[in-house]
């Protein structure tokens, strides 16, 4: 799971772009600096049902466990 | 075959009229939706099981054989923080099918101009293992569709 996390950090363009995270039961919500850093196909690659772009707002579709992920992508980004 | 039973009383819409593509486009399960009727309610558990998650918003029961059904009351209600829900169950707590799991009233999320429409999405499914949704009128606790 750690290695999970870890990906989809990368693939949401690294710690540094990400502002603002937090799961609401399937997916993961997150702000970020530059939607341009964001890698979806990356993203997809991690076992993600989806990935939506809307501006800075990147929801990444995992299932339900966006929980489990976000505090380990919150320990990884700490 | 598993019974899903619907968790609210109201109109079932079917999965294509949720306002929010994740649901919209099945990416985390078939399924369907149902636009609940207003007033305070009681929202009850589709199946037997554990509740797995439980947010004021939302809730996983996970049943026999491993399988989640998901049930969203609303749209984008995170936004809410829990305000004007009430948890009935602590997460992790099993539970009958038909069990009230959430207090509600789906016109205080519609006065927060909000969508009130709840997802009944049976997690991570084929899309061909849901038959019999029902469409129209439906009574909470009455077979919703059939998980096979």
């Amino acid at each position: 799971m750690a290695d999970k996390a870890a990906a989809i950090v990368a693939g949401l363009g690294g710690a540094d772009n990400i502002k603002e995270i937090e799961a609401c039961i399937t997916r993961l919500r997150t702000e970020v600096a530059d939607p341009g850093k964001v890698d979806e196909a990356a993203l997809k690659a991690t076992g993600a049902h989806g990935v939506l772009v809307s501006g800075n707002v990147v929801q990444v579709v995992v299932g339900p466990e966006a929980d489990t992920l976000t505090d380990d992508i919150n320990d990884l980004l700490d | 075959m598993l019974s899903v039973l619907s968790p609210v009383s109201g109109t079932a819409v079917g999965l294509s009229e949720v306002p929010d593509p994740v649901f919209a486009q099945g990416m985390v399960g078939p399924g369907t939706a149902i636009l609940p009727r207003n007033g305070r309610q009681e929202a009850v558990a589709p199946i037997a099981g554990r509740v797995a998650k439980l947010h004021a918003h939302a809730f996983v029961v996970v049943g026999e054989g491993g399988r989640g059904v998901l049930v969203h009351l609303g749209i984008d209600t995170v936004k809410l923080n829990g305000e004007g829900f009430e948890r009935l169950v602590d997460e992790g707590a099993d539970v009958e099918a038909g069990q009230p799991l959430i207090r509600w009233d789906p016109a205080e999320v519609a006065a927060k101009g909000m969508a009130t429409v709840v997802p009944v999405v049976a997690l991570d499914a084929g899309h061909d293992v849901i038959s019999r949704a029902v469409a129209g009128e439906v009574e909470k606790g009455s077979q919703l569709f059939q998980w096979a």
